[in-house]
């Protein structure tokens, strides 16, 4: 048997790697530790399955995302304001640094008065915060409050509406690149099990489906209804397309015709809650009287939200497709739904201001937005999204309240069989992740306007969580059938981002065309808002502006670079996988040599620091390697896995 | 046989750990099965006593309690057949089911546990019992047959009706969790395991 020989700065490096190696694992391990609600997580995984563990890891990244982009925007934004009005700099001048409109013609521009001269009664104070007026109106809570000061004061200069922008615009960057990151792990996992050289099927479930290390009864039984849902799932899918076949011409183009009818009455259904909420949003904008018209958008969201997929769950029992195609279907639906009604509001809300996209008609004609309605436009739209917000956090909060545990208490208390046939809640995943999303997207399109909305929605997503956690444990049966959670982590963080992408069309047409208020917000004196930057932009000295503009290009190159060095690594890690594969099905043939990242002799270098290259050939043990495997036993000691 | 699988089973101990560590885990490993039977069980074992566990002990260790394969593993790996374990045995056990052990090992190992009748064949019967097993006999028979036909399809490939040793390797291959997932009885033993081997060699290197 041959002793491997190893030089002095050889064992020098792979000690180095080993080490380092380790030191690695063991950060994970800390970092992992020192994760949010950790254990709470895992006992929910234990008890429950990993879909709907997947639904609280998604909850808690979102709280950690808004949480930073909230101390993003306190730290730029909303500090600096707070400390240049109350404190006042000698030398400091608020005259903006941009070039004043002409003003002459445009009085009825400003006529903006958030104070309401009438005597408060205390109830308004409740009605106020319900609703984002009043008291709330002029605060740093929105846009209109802020001022365009820039403070020039002993070589320190800040500018406050360029602070603004660019916290703003890095704000939705910085989101970007958390969620890509998180997809991309997400895809790695996603691809490793579903690559087309592993055979899915029935041999694969049945005997690779069981985990040997498991222990605990609750483990096992969740393990064995995972099985047996699957196996029924594809046992489901086979009758099906057995069915299928054997379906003569005439049924067949019945029955695809009736489907085709069913997909136009589900379509019918969805536009008609998108005309409903443009109607909504219309008339709650033009007579802003009582609580409950200022609310209509909202309430008519959430009810289409509510009705519409129950009424396509109904009509997606008639269309007879596979389980997963169903299941797949109602998603889509949803998602449609969701979405696209925010953006029929946000259409509706920007056809009012911009008396319908013409800003030289009608209402619009001195100030280039409908002046009459909205003498601050901007902290009308902040406030829309915050009252989305909170309309939304109390519905969750009611539904526990009034439907989920009144309903445990009555199937736990009552056994008359129609009760005993409803049963317990059950935790659906899909439409608790997409009401994340949603609100995530509210968040997003109101950020510019109510910076204080990421943190209203982390404490909002933290209360949820408890609630959430509260109601699974309390009223929720575990799942009879459980989530495929790999592939629908995926398509969940790219809802989210489409999403991102929604509330990104809305922040650069706010930014860039529309025109801000005469009378508040930091941008008051600019045609647009994006001006603030070129105006910044060309009073800084030559060669500051020299060196930006080579920066910019630079700054093309650089992300583009290494975001393709991370897909070229992605492919290479891919291709090794496949590589391996290949090369074990070909090892099958003639038993020889396993390539080195196949063998599983990781057991040495991970302990002691040291690991020991060359065996000791005195020990009879080593001369007999033929047992049962020697392809496996042949040159020990240098082999360990590469990953 | 029995002093090859000892070899074998050995090597595999001194592949995980160079020689002075290998005290440790087989102390480790040995102190389980004596509490499992202390009075049975002598401390000393230089004169290999022939000592054996029956069944219902072995089958009430934490890992295996609520496996519903605990009968098969301890009838597969004991030598009798019939799941009364002898201290090779019962380290034979630990060490397939461990994580260092390789996946041709681990592969046979799992045929063996999946072929109900010792015929070196997974035959329709097999299958039958070991989806029955996975399922707690919740699938209708006309399910259970239906699953068990496709099986046999998908992984036939001498086309006999039957698994042999070579189909199941060659499908098992194919899994890149069946090292990992599957055949483990992983993290809280071997890892808590690792943490202390650690200390212990650094007490004993220092």
């Amino acid at each position: 048997m041959k002793v491997p020989v190893v030089t002095r700065w050889g064992s020098w490096r792979i000690h180095q790697s080993k080490a380092f190696r380790r030191f690695r694992e063991d950060a994970k391990d800390v970092l992992a530790k020192l994760a949010l609600w950790r254990k709470t997580i895992h006992k929910i995984g234990g008890h429950f399955g990993g879909g709907v563990q997947s639904y609280f890891l998604f909850l808690r990244f979102l709280v950690i995302l808004n949480l930073l982009s909230f101390l993003l925007m306190a730290s730029f934004v909303i500090i600096p304001s707070i400390v240049f009005n109350t404190v006042s700099f000698s030398g400091s001048s608020s005259i903006d640094s941009l070039p004043s409109v002409n003003m002459t013609g445009k009085e009825e521009c400003l006529r903006y008065d958030p104070n309401p001269e009438a005597l408060t009664v205390f109830y308004t104070y409740f009605l106020d915060l319900l609703s984002g007026t009043g008291f709330m109106e002029y605060s740093y809570m929105f846009y209109g409050f802020y001022n365009n000061t820039l403070v020039i004061s002993s070589g320190f200069s800040y500018n406050i509406p360029l602070a603004y922008l660019l916290t703003a615009a890095f704000y939705f960057l910085f989101c970007l690149a958390c969620i890509i990151v998180r997809s991309v792990r997400c895809s790695h996992r996603l691809q490793l099990k579903h690559t087309v050289l592993v055979p899915s099927g029935y041999s694969m479930l049945i005997f690779t489906g069981w985990d040997y290390g498991l222990q605990g009864e609750r483990a096992t039984q969740l393990k064995q209804n995972n099985l047996l849902y699957q196996l029924q799932v594809d046992l489901e899918e086979e009758r099906i397309k057995q069915k299928a076949a054997s379906l003569t011409l005439t049924q067949t183009v019945g029955l695809y015709s009736f489907r085709i009818f069913l997909h136009l009455v589900v379509l019918a259904m969805i536009v008609g809650a998108f005309f409903g909420i443009a109607a909504a949003t219309q008339f709650s904008q033009v007579s802003i009287v009582g609580l409950l018209l200022e609310y209509l958008p909202s309430i008519v969201m959430t009810t289409s939200n509510f009705v519409v997929p129950f009424m396509c769950d109904q009509v997606a029992r008639f269309e007879k497709y596979s389980p997963s195609v169903t299941i797949i279907l109602a998603l889509l639906r949803a998602v449609i739904l969701r979405l696209v009604s925010l953006a029929v509001l946000l259409y509706s809300l920007w056809k009012q201001i911009t008396c319908d996209g013409d800003v030289n008609t009608g209402k619009c004609t001195p100030c280039s937005y409908n002046s009459e309605q909205y003498q601050c436009w901007e902290t009308r739209v902040g406030q829309e999204m915050y009252k989305l917000t909170l309309f939304d956090f109390l519905i969750t909060i009611a539904m526990l309240v009034l439907v989920e545990f009144p309903r445990r208490f009555v199937v736990d208390n009552c056994s008359c069989k129609l009760v005993q046939w409803v049963g317990r809640q059950e935790f659906l995943v899909p439409s608790n992740i997409l009401a994340l999303v949603y609100g995530q997207t509210v968040v997003w399109a109101g950020a510019l306007f109510c910076p204080l909305l990421p943190i209203i929605n982390t404490i909002k997503f933290i209360i949820i969580f408890y609630c959430k956690k509260g109601t699974l444990f309390q009223n929720c049966r575990p799942a009879l059938r459980t989530f495929r959670s790999t592939s629908s982590n995926f398509f969940f963080f790219l809802v989210l981002l489409i999403g991102l992408m929604l509330a990104s069309v809305v922040l650069i047409y706010s930014v860039a065309i529309i025109h801000p208020s005469y009378d508040c917000g930091p941008f008051r004196f600019s045609e647009t808002m994006w001006l603030v930057v070129p105006n910044t932009f060309h009073s800084l000295s030559n060669t500051t502006q020299e060196f930006l503009f080579y920066a910019g290009s630079q700054a093309f190159s650089i992300p583009l670079f290494i975001f393709s060095w991370s897909e070229g690594r992605d492919k290479q890690f891919l291709v090794k996988q496949i590589k391996e594969i290949a090369a074990l099905s070909k090892e099958e043939q003639e038993p020889q040599q396993p390539p080195r990242s196949q063998a599983q002799w990781n057991g040495a270098p991970h302990w002691g620091g040291q690991h020991n290259p060359a065996f000791d050939p005195d020990t009879g043990m080593m001369t007999q390697p033929r047992a049962f495997f020697p392809d496996e036993f042949e040159n020990p000691g240098l082999h360990y896995r590469e990953e | 046989m029995k002093n090859k699988h000892l070899q074998k089973i050995s090597f595999i101990i001194l592949k995980m750990f160079p020689n002075f560590k290998q005290q440790y885990f087989l102390s480790r490993l040995f102190h389980r099965y004596r509490d499992l039977a202390p009075q049975l069980v002598p401390l000393d074992y230089t004169n290999q006593p022939d000592v054996r566990l029956p069944y219902e002990l072995i089958g009430s260790m934490p890992e295996l309690k609520d496996n519903p394969f605990r009968q098969r593993i301890a009838e597969v790996f004991s030598e009798d057949g019939e799941g009364n374990m002898t201290l090779d045995d019962f380290l034979d056990m630990f060490s397939v089911l461990s994580e260092m052990a390789p996946r041709d090992l681990k592969a046979y190992y799992a045929f063996k546990i999946y072929d109900f009748n010792n015929d070196n064949f997974i035959c329709k019967s097999d299958l039958e019992k070991t989806l029955n097993k996975l399922t707690r006999n919740e699938l209708t028979e006309d399910e259970v047959r239906m699953v068990c036909e496709k099986v046999i399809d998908e992984a036939d490939l001498d086309n006999d009706g039957r698994l042999s040793l070579e189909d199941f390797q060659h499908m098992i291959v194919r899994a890149p969790d069946f090292l990992r997932e599957v055949c483990n009885f992983h993290h809280r033993f071997t890892s808590t395991m690792r943490g202390k081997m650690r200390k212990k060699i650094q007490e004993i290197t220092l």
